[in-house]
C-alpha cells in the first residue's frame, strides 16, 4: 500500500498544477472565492438578523456604516481589476485568481450593499449609487454567462473558418456576382448592385445583437429576381443565355455566407456588449458613490 | 482626331498597370456591354451608357445616351463639353476618367477603377469590423460623460448652491438647489413643511444636526433630568454602540442624548414614530446599578421587567389631606373621606338594584346600577370626573325634606351650616304663624315695629320647641342620617368646633402621576375586567389594577402580546402634564370620530 501511495502523491502535485492551469477563472482553486464569498454573504445576513438596530436598519447605524465601509472598499478593489488585468502573472496572486475573486466578491456585493441600504430606497443619489452598482453587477453576471456559454456556439458557427476567411468568402461571391451580372439590363443589374453595395458589417447595434437584418439587400435582390424568373423555365445555372439562374444561385450562396457571418457577429457582439455597460456604469458608480458619501456627511 | 485610352489597374501589392490603346475614331461609345469602345464592367452603368465625341480641335462632348448621367467634377450631368487642354475629371459609376491632351493633340482618357466591386471588397480593418467599435457608443466617452454628469448634478451644483446662499436669509425664501437628491427619505408629517429646506436643520456643512437647530422651533421642551444625572445614568454601550460612538466623536458628532438620537428623521412620510424602547432602557434597564440614590425601579421591558405601579394615595383625608406614593403591591388604602360600598351599589339583587329599576325611564338605568350610572368621563375620555352628589347620587339619595306647592325643598349638600340653619328654620316655621311683614321691604304702620312685640312673639314661639330642631339636626348628622351614611361627621365640640362638621371629600382624578393611562383607549373593555368594584365593600379600597392585570394584554415593545407596548405608550421623556406623544394616526382618528354616527351613540 505504502509503495503505491508514494507515486500517487508524487504525481498528484504536478497534475493538480496542470489542472489548475486549465481551469477557468470560475472554478479556480476549487471554487475558493465562491466559498469565501458565500461565507461573507452568510455572515452578513446572519449579523443583519441578529443585530437590533432601532428604529430599523438603515445606512446610518453602526451596522450600516460597517456594511457601507466594506462595500466601498470592495467596490474600489473590484474596480482595480481594470488596472490589474493589464499585467498578467501566475501563481497565488495570478490574474486568474484575481478575476475569480473579482467575480465572486462582486456578486457578494449584492448582499452587502442591499443590507447596507436596510431596504430603504428612494429617488435620491443614494439609491442612484445602489442602482448603478446593481447595473454593474448584473452586466457582469451577463458577461460571465455569455463567456461560459457562447464560445462553444461561436466555434460551432465558424466551421473552422477564420474571420478573414469568412470575409474573403463574401468577397469571392461578390466578385462572381459582379461578373455574372454584367450582361443584365440596367434595372436587374441595379438589384444585384444593391446586394454588392450593402456593407455586411452595417446595420444598427440592434441588428448586430439580434442577428436579424430585415433590410438585407441580398435577400431583397433574390426575392425580386425570383419574382422575375418565377414564370420562366429553369434552364440551369450554366446556361449562357440565362445569367439570372447563375445569379440566383450566387445570391443563395451569399445569403448562406452572410447568415454565418452575422451569427458570428451576433455572438461576438453579445460577448462584448456587456463591457459597454459594465465599464461606463462602473465609472458612473464611482461618481455616484462619491456623491453619496460626501452628501451624507455634508448634511450629517 | 483620335482618343488615347489608358486603362489603369492596380496589382495586389499596389503597383499600377497601364494598358493604353489608341482609338482613331471621332466618337467613342462607353458602357457596360462588351461591344462598347470603352468597356467598363460596372453594374452602375447601363450597357450603352454614353458617347464621347470630338466636336472640334479644342472641344470634346460627353453625353449620356440614357437617363443616367455621369459626374463632372462632382456634379451629375447628362452632357458636357470639355476642353481637353484644360482637362476634366469624369466619373461613371465606380470608374474615374481623367481627360487630358498630349502634345500631338490627341485626347487622353485615363480610366481607373476607384470603387471596389462590392462594399465587402473594400479594405476592412478586421479588429474594427468584427467588434462593436463604432456601433456602440465608445466606452470611455460614456464612462466619463456619465461620471461627470453625476458629479456635477449631484455634487457640484448642490455644494455650489449651498456655498453661495445668502448668509442671513431671514425671509427664508432661498433654497439650496439640487440637494433634494441628497435626502435619504421623506420627512415625517410634522416636519413636512421643511422638505427641501435641508439647511434649516443641517445648518453647517459636515456638522451633524445640533440640538439648537431643533430648539429654534421647539423652545419649551423639558429636559428629562439634569444633564449630569443623565450622563451618569447611561449604560456603557455595547461593542457596536462603542464603535458608533467612536466614529461619531471622530467626526465631531455631539455625544449621546441629542434630540436626533431619539427623534429619527427621514424615516418615511407619515407620523414620526415614537422613540423605541431601547432609548429608554439604555438608562432605565439597569438604572439602579449606576444611580444608587434613585427611587425608580429598573425598567427594561413592560412585559418582563417593570416595577409594580405606584399610586399617589390619600392617607389622611380632610381639610389638610396627606398623600403618599405607594406601590400597589402593598395594597395601600386611599381614604377620600367618603364612605361608599361599591358592592351594594353594583349588586344585581339588592335594594340599590331595585331602586334603579324604578328609575329606568327617567335616568336610563338598567336592571341594576352600572359604573357609568355614577361615574362620568371627562370630555376627552381619558379619565373620570369626581362623583358629584347633585348629579350622580341625589336621584336616589334624596336630601328633600319638604314640599311646598309642588316644589321640593332639599338640604344644601356640601354646606353643613346651611343644613343646620334650614332645619332650624323649618321647625320654627311650622309653629306660630310668621309675622306677615318680616321682610325689610314690607310696608308697616309706624309703631308696629316696636321692640319686643312681634319679634318677641315669634321668637318666643319658636323657642318653645327648640328640641325638635336639634333632634332633627342630630339625626341628620348621626348614624342613620342622610349625611352620616356617606360622610365622616364630627359632632359639635370635637376638634374644637362648635358645630357639626363634615370631613371634606377629595376625589383624585389621577393616581399615577408619571404614567399615562387613557380610559378612552380601553373602551372595548368592561370596567370590571380591571377594577374589582363589585367586590369592594370599603370606599378606601384602591381599585386600581396592578401591572399583572395590564400584562394580560400589554407586553414589551417586541413582545408577542396582543398589544406590544413601548415605554412611550405611557411615559413621556419630556415630562409634562399631557399625554405622551403618540404618532398622529389620521385614519384611526377619523375612524373614531365616525363611530357614533355608524353605530349610534354609546350609552
Amino acid at each position: 500500500m505504502a509503495t503505491r501511495a508514494a507515486p500517487t502523491r508524487r504525481t498528484k502535485g504536478p497534475n493538480r498544477a496542470k489542472d489548475a492551469l486549465h481551469d477557468g477563472f470560475l472554478r479556480h482553486a476549487g471554487f475558493r472565492w465562491l466559498k469565501i464569498a458565500t461565507l461573507i454573504c452568510v455572515l452578513a445576513i446572519a449579523s443583519y438578523m441578529l443585530v437590533d438596530v432601532t428604529p430599523h436598519h438603515n445606512g446610518g447605524s453602526w451596522y450600516g456604516y460597517t456594511m457601507g465601509t466594506i462595500g466601498v472598499l470592495l467596490i474600489l478593489w473590484l474596480t482595480l481589476l481594470g488596472l490589474r488585468k493589464r499585467a498578467m502573472t501566475r501563481g497565488r496572486w495570478s490574474l486568474k485568481a484575481w478575476t475569480s475573486a473579482h467575480v465572486y466578491l462582486g456578486l457578494s456585493l449584492i448582499v452587502i450593499a442591499t443590507l447596507h441600504t436596510g431596504f430603504q430606497l428612494g429617488w435620491n443619489v443614494h439609491t442612484l449609487a445602489y442602482a448603478l452598482m446593481m447595473l454593474v453587477i448584473l452586466s457582469g453576471l451577463f458577461g460571465i454567462t455569455v463567456y461560459a456559454t457562447l464560445p462553444a456556439a461561436l466555434s460551432n458557427n465558424r466551421a473552422e473558418m477564420t474571420q478573414v476567411q469568412m470575409l474573403d468568402a463574401v468577397r469571392a461571391i461578390d466578385r462572381q456576382l459582379h461578373d455574372a451580372a454584367q450582361p443584365l439590363p440596367h434595372d436587374k443589374a441595379a438589384l444585384v448592385r444593391q446586394s454588392l453595395e450593402q456593407d455586411p458589417f452595417g446595420g444598427s447595434l440592434l441588428n448586430r445583437l439580434s442577428g436579424r437584418y430585415p433590410r438585407c439587400a441580398t435577400a431583397r435582390a433574390q426575392a425580386a429576381l425570383r419574382q422575375w424568373t418565377g414564370d420562366q423555365p429553369d434552364t440551369g445555372p450554366n446556361s449562357s443565355n440565362h445569367p439570372l439562374e447563375r445569379i440566383d444561385a450566387l445570391l443563395e450562396r451569399k445569403q448562406a455566407m452572410l447568415a454565418r457571418l452575422r451569427r458570428h457577429l451576433k455572438l461576438k457582439a453579445l460577448l462584448e456588449i456587456w463591457l459597454y455597460v459594465h465599464v461606463p456604469a462602473t465609472f458612473a458608480l464611482l461618481a455616484a458613490l462619491s456623491a453619496h458619501i460626501v452628501s451624507v456627511f455634508f448634511y450629517w | 482626331m483620335s482618343f488615347l485610352v489608358r486603362q489603369i489597374s492596380l496589382t495586389a501589392d499596389g503597383r499600377e498597370i497601364v494598358r493604353a490603346a489608341t482609338l482613331p475614331k471621332p466618337q467613342l461609345s462607353l458602357g457596360r456591354s462588351a461591344e462598347n469602345d470603352i468597356h467598363l464592367p460596372d453594374l452602375a452603368l447601363e450597357p450603352d451608357h454614353a458617347r464621347i465625341e470630338q466636336v472640334d480641335e479644342r472641344t470634346i462632348r460627353v453625353r449620356a445616351t440614357g437617363t443616367l448621367g455621369f459626374d463632372l467634377e462632382g456634379r451629375t450631368v447628362l452632357r458636357a463639353e470639355i476642353d481637353p487642354a484644360k482637362g476634366a475629371e469624369l466619373r461613371f459609376g465606380g470608374h474615374r476618367i481623367t481627360v487630358s491632351r498630349d502634345e500631338d493633340g490627341a485626347t487622353i482618357l485615363s480610366i481607373r477603377r476607384v470603387d471596389a466591386v462590392s462594399e465587402a471588397s473594400e479594405e476592412k480593418e478586421e479588429t474594427r469590423v468584427f467588434s462593436l467599435r463604432g456601433l456602440a457608443p465608445p466606452k470611455r466617452l460614456t464612462a466619463w460623460g456619465m461620471a461627470l454628469a453625476i458629479l456635477i448634478g449631484f455634487l457640484a451644483i448642490p455644494i455650489w448652491s449651498y456655498a453661495s446662499r445668502p448668509a442671513n436669509d431671514t425671509r427664508n425664501i432661498y433654497t439650496v438647489v439640487g440637494d433634494k437628491a441628497w435626502s435619504s427619505g421623506p420627512l415625517s408629517q410634522a416636519h413636512h413643511a421643511l422638505e427641501g429646506r435641508c439647511e434649516t436643520c443641517h445648518q453647517k456643512a459636515f456638522v451633524s444636526v445640533r440640538d439648537n437647530a431643533c430648539q429654534t422651533c421647539h423652545q419649551d421642551v423639558h429636559d428629562h433630568a439634569p444633564a449630569v444625572r443623565i450622563t451618569m445614568a447611561r449604560a456603557e454601550p455595547g461593542l457596536g454602540g462603542r464603535f458608533l460612538a467612536g466614529v461619531a466623536s471622530a467626526f465631531g458628532k455631539p455625544p449621546e442624548g441629542a434630540c436626533v438620537d431619539c427623534h429619527r428623521e427621514h424615516e418615511g412620510a407619515g407620523p414620526m414614530q415614537p422613540a423605541p424602547q431601547a432609548f429608554c432602557t439604555d438608562c432605565h434597564g439597569t438604572l439602579k446599578d449606576r444611580l444608587k440614590d434613585t427611587k425608580l425601579g429598573n425598567a427594561a421591558d413592560f412585559g418582563t421587567s417593570h416595577p409594580q405601579f405606584s399610586a399617589l394615595v390619600q392617607t389622611v383625608p380632610g381639610k389638610h389631606p396627606r398623600f403618599t406614593r405607594a406601590s400597589l403591591d402593598a395594597k395601600p388604602m386611599d381614604d377620600s373621606g367618603l364612605k361608599f360600598p361599591h358592592d351594594i351599589h353594583l349588586s344585581a339583587t339588592g335594594g340599590a338594584a331595585r331602586m334603579a329599576r324604578t328609575m329606568k325611564a327617567q335616568y336610563g338605568f338598567g336592571d341594576a346600577l352600572a359604573c357609568k350610572d355614577c361615574h362620568k368621563p371627562t370630555a376627552d375620555g381619558v379619565r373620570f370626573l369626581p362623583v358629584e352628589m347633585e348629579r350622580d347620587c341625589q336621584m336616589c339619595h334624596s336630601l328633600a325634606f319638604e314640599t311646598i306647592g309642588g316644589t321640593v325643598r332639599t338640604l344644601r349638600h356640601g354646606q353643613p351650616d346651611q343644613v343646620i340653619a334650614d332645619l332650624r328654620a323649618y321647625y320654627r316655621s311650622t309653629g306660630p304663624a310668621q309675622p306677615v311683614a318680616l321682610g325689610a321691604m314690607a310696608r308697616r304702620r309706624p309703631g308696629d315695629y316696636a321692640q319686643g312685640q312681634i319679634y318677641h312673639a315669634y321668637f318666643g314661639a319658636a323657642a318653645a320647641r327648640p328640641s325638635r330642631a336639634d333632634d332633627a339636626i342630630r339625626a341628620v348628622f348621626s348614624k342613620g342620617g342622610a349625611c352620616y351614611d356617606c360622610h365622616t361627621v364630627a359632632p359639635p365640640g370635637a376638634n374644637g368646633n362648635a358645630n357639626w362638621q363634615v370631613l371634606p371629600v377629595h376625589q383624585p382624578m389621577r393616581y399615577m402621576m408619571n404614567g399615562w393611562f387613557d380610559h378612552a383607549a380601553h373602551q372595548t373593555e368592561k370596567c370590571e375586567s380591571c377594577h374589582a368594584a363589585p367586590k369592594s365593600h370599603d370606599a378606601r379600597q384602591l381599585l386600581l389594577p396592578d401591572i399583572d392585570s395590564c400584562r394580560t394584554c400589554h407586553g414589551g415593545e417586541k413582545a408577542k402580546a396582543d398589544v406590544p407596548s413601548g415605554c412611550a405608550m405611557c411615559h413621556s421623556y419630556h415630562i409634562g402634564d399631557g399625554a405622551p406623544r403618540t404618532p398622529a394616526d389620521r385614519s384611526a382618528r377619523r375612524d373614531q370620530a365616525d363611530r357614533p354616527r355608524k353605530t349610534g351613540p354609546e350609552i
